[in-house]
């Protein structure tokens, strides 16, 4: 049986995110095995200023949502959009970025649509007529392989950074079609009012390539200066553990681990972090990971790739200076 | 104004889960169970609303095995009015949701306010779907609670990429709760001699009319696994400088990561 495959895009004013791409290298790959379709939907304002670009990851057709009642994000609107479009285009694979937007979402559209959620996913392939996947459960305590053979359609959100983004040599067909907006006025009931953009000129930390990151051992808000310079040098996100963030050093919005955030990057630089479990929850399937720490017994060295066994104020500065002399090469 | 709270006893952020040989199960013994850390900002929020709206009351569900007697047996001595635990040891967050939406459909709550995850699953899927089986609309994460003055719409703050958004949001809805959202107490003494004279009031699935087929597992668990050991890394014992400048060239030519 032919299955399709539908990617929820995320996008800002029209410019898709980065782990978009990712979807849909997935979802290309799950259609073919399937002989199936890929097909992607934006919503919001801008929508339809993504259609070339999801066209050149590899998206067949293109839904775009837009409009008036659509300008800011309603979470039951957008399950509206995406229910009504599962229940006309009854794809096999519903995929979405492990995200604000998807934690959101996600419950509520699996409810609707009867499908079944498996969040989190860091592995994701089709096999034997269905598909089987791994998740992290317990904060990475544990990690569950499952299968799930439909009928019922998955729901996965993929962690941002694990999966490869790939375009494909052909793009997809791209043809566009327009989604209706059927306007209840009982979607009315929770609506953004505003937002304030914050977190200045670094990436997004959940999404980010590279995160550095610094605790307690800094000790005021003034040292957290140093991690921020190595993290520009680097064009990372600037994280922190939860010691630093109670302490006032760092916003919580940047706190790293089981009660912050979850963030899977490339490289994750942990400057003078022990590696409470905790922490370790919030960062442990980072690709590499590197530890600045004066004790050669910390826990976070299990996990380092490389480290460095010194004190942060005089061998971060140093580092800052060597990236962004070899990053100038 | 009628509150809902719903919570969860989850093993605690520092047991250690091993797996049972062969993946197909962990082992929880001597773990120690908790409540999942985000619920106590649930229960927090609800206590204040109760506090702040007269006539108010508080009824909080656990959808688990006995041993979750032990946190609505905290949330009696933080001074809520009614708990409810609905039996269903094994009910995955689909299964749970149906069972405290069995629950609270003919409570009629106002507000729900829930943790915006457990940490054992991980999943953040009961909340949304609990939300549609009330038909409420839901708020995730919120770090901001605020009630206008009509006690009918709320004016929630959430965290979210690149900044924060304000929501508005319509009574009766379900919030989930943040860290930050408040600060939440401790139970008196006090509170902790009135729970002992509170009973929990046990439900079985089947008296809420959900029959075994709502609460076998909707994902299909194969096995577990510990997470991959690590190979031991590479510590670079050199004069800080010299170290740098290595740690630079590793990164660059042999993790090609920059
Ligand atoms: C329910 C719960 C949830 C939690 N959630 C989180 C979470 O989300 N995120 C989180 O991070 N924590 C969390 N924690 C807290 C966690 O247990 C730790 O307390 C915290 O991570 C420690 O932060 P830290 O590594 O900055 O500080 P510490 O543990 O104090 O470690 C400081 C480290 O700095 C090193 N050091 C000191 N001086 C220097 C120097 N000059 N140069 C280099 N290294 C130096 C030390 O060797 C040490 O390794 C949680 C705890 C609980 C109970």
């Amino acid at each position: 049986m032919a299955f399709d495959i539908f990617v929820i895009a995320e996008h800002r004013d029209g410019k898709l995110k980065k782990s978009t791409g990712e979807l849909l290298t997935v979802a290309r790959k799950l259609a073919a095995a399937g002989g199936g379709k890929v097909l992607a939907a934006a919503i919001g304002a801008g929508a339809s200023k993504t259609a070339s670009d999801l066209a050149a990851w590899g998206a067949g057709t293109v839904l775009i949502a837009e409009g008036p009642a659509l300008e800011h994000y309603s979470s039951l609107r957008w399950t509206r959009v995406i229910c009504d479009a599962i229940a006309t285009r009854k794809p096999a694979v519903i995929l979405m970025t492990v995200s604000s937007l998807s934690r959101d979402l996600a419950g509520r559209i699996a409810a609707r649509a009867n499908a079944v959620l498996a969040s989190d996913c860091t592995a994701l392939s089709a096999e034997g007529g269905g598909f089987k996947l791994v998740r992290p459960i317990l904060a990475g305590r544990a990690l569950v392989t499952a299968a799930h053979a439909g009928p019922a359609p998955l729901l996965a959100t993929l962690r941002p950074n694990v999966f490869a983004a790939e375009k494909p040599a052909q793009p997809g067909a791209g043809s566009i079609e327009t989604l209706a907006v059927a306007d209840d006025p009982k979607d009315a009931r929770v609506t953004v009012k505003s937002f304030v953009a914050g977190g200045g000129t670094r990436p997004e930390l959940a999404e980010a390539a590279i995160v550095v990151s610094g605790g307690r051992s800094l000790g005021s808000a003034d040292a957290f200066k140093i991690i921020y310079e190595l993290a520009d040098s680097l064009g990372a996100a600037a994280g922190a553990s939860r010691a630093a963030v109670d302490a006032g050093y760092a916003p919580h919005s940047i706190q790293v681990g089981q009660t912050g955030k979850t963030v899977s990057p490339v490289l994750y630089i942990a400057c003078g972090i022990s590696g409470a479990i905790q922490h370790l929850a919030g960062m442990r399937t980072s690709k590499y990971i590197v530890a600045i720490n004066t004790d050669a017994n910390a826990p976070i060295l299990k996990l380092a790739d490389y480290a460095i066994i010194g004190d942060e104020f005089e061998v971060v500065p140093l580092l800052t200076e060597e990236f962004k002399k070899a990053l100038k090469t | 104004m009628k509150i809902a709270v719903c919570v969860k006893l989850v093993p605690s952020t520092t047991a250690l889960i091993r797996v049972v040989p062969g993946g197909k199960s962990l082992d929880f013994t001597g773990v120690e169970m908790v409540l999942s850390p985000y619920d106590e900002f649930a229960l927090e929020e609800a206590l204040k609303v109760r506090d702040k709206i007269p006539g108010s009351e508080i009824l909080v569900v656990s959808v688990g095995g006995e041993a979750s007697t032990k946190i609505l047996e905290h949330a009696y001595a933080l001074g809520v009015e009614n708990c409810v635990l609905v039996k269903a040891p094994d009910a995955d967050a689909p299964a749970a949701a149906r069972c405290a939406a069995a629950v609270l459909k003919p409570y009629t709550p106002s507000l729900v306010i829930c943790g915006r995850q457990s940490i054992e699953d991980d999943q953040w899927q009961f909340t949304g779907m609990l939300a549609e089986l009330l038909d409420l609309p839901h708020v995730t994460a919120v770090s901001s609670f605020a009630l206008a003055a009509d006690n009918v719409m709320a004016e929630c703050k959430r965290r979210i990429e690149g900044g924060e958004e304000t929501i508005d949001v319509a009574l009766p809805a379900l919030i989930s709760a943040e860290k930050g959202l408040n600060d939440p107490r401790s139970p008196t003494l006090k509170g902790r001699l009135n729970a002992k004279k509170k009973q929990i009031a046990v439900k079985m699935p089947a008296e809420l009319g959900i029959d075994a087929g709502a609460l076998s597992p909707s994902l299909k668990i194969e096995a577990y696994a510990p997470p991959p050991p690590k190979s031991p890394g590479k510590v670079i014992a050199k004069p800080p400088k010299e170290a740098a400048a290595e740690l630079v060239r590793l990164l660059r030519e042999e993790a090609k990561v920059i």
